[in-house]
């Protein structure tokens, strides 16, 4: 498997606008599409959860080349909180139900667009991470938190 | 480096990111190594976030970072 491509992130773009799917980019993907410098290996999506927008991940992640399984469809369109895709192009990570966040409507409100990518708020990504309390992010959070700053300031 | 160099060093990290292009900034971002059990399964998935942190906790070796502090 290689690194996530900036071609790829296109193509999931269009996959899913297509497939008229409500998603969000978080974690620290989603930072960096915000200008965060730093390295990830994992692209991690937030989609709304309900079973039309399930539906509508199911045939954007088809169309990208994922290989889902009818269990699996069930599963993504059921929302479990939380499904690890390392069946198709990329390494992807949908998050249903983050940590930090309330819900997927409070998130949309508040969210960024870089570029047609749907982005989480820079306040709802330090969230996430803040109430996930892994240790890869305790290294991470202080530089975060000075870039959500600069972006405030800057933007 | 004190605490004022350090965030000075990152605010230069942070203008020069943003002075690239997004294709350039995810080029250097996006990397890919093999993460030992993580990446041995073409597919997971957990019916809470709990039930997942607890699966991370258990099976992920700790220096891969998942484990909560």
């Amino acid at each position: 498997m290689a690194a996530f491509e900036y071609r790829q992130a296109e193509e999931l773009r269009e996959a899913f606008a297509r497939a008229g799917a409500r998603y969000l980019f978080l974690g620290k993907s989603g930072a960096i599409l915000l200008g965060f410098p730093d390295t990830t290996q994992d692209v991690d999506v937030f989609p709304h959860r309900s079973p039309e927008n399930g539906r509508a991940i199911v045939a954007a992640l088809r169309d990208l080349g994922f290989a889902l399984t009818e269990t699996q469809v069930e599963e993504i369109v059921r929302g479990k909180d939380f499904v690890q895709l390392r069946n198709g192009p990329f390494d992807l990570d949908l998050v249903f139900a983050p940590d930090g966040i309330e819900s997927f409507a409070a998130a949309w409100e508040r969210h960024v667009d870089v570029a047609g990518f749907p982005v989480c708020h820079p306040d709802d990504i330090i969230a996430s991470k803040e109430a996930a309390r892994r240790a890869k992010d305790r290294e991470s959070l202080p530089r975060l938190i000075a870039f959500r700053d600069y972006w405030r300031r800057t933007r | 480096m004190t605490d004022r160099q350090e965030r000075a060093a990152w605010e230069a990290d942070f203008e020069a990111s943003m002075r690239r292009p997004l294709a350039q900034r995810m080029r250097y971002a996006f990397i890919h190594t093999y993460k030992p059990v993580l990446d041995d399964a073409p597919y997971r998935s957990f019916d809470s976030m709990a039930d997942y942190r607890a699966w991370c906790e258990a099976n992920l070796p700790s220096w891969l970072g998942y484990g909560r502090v």
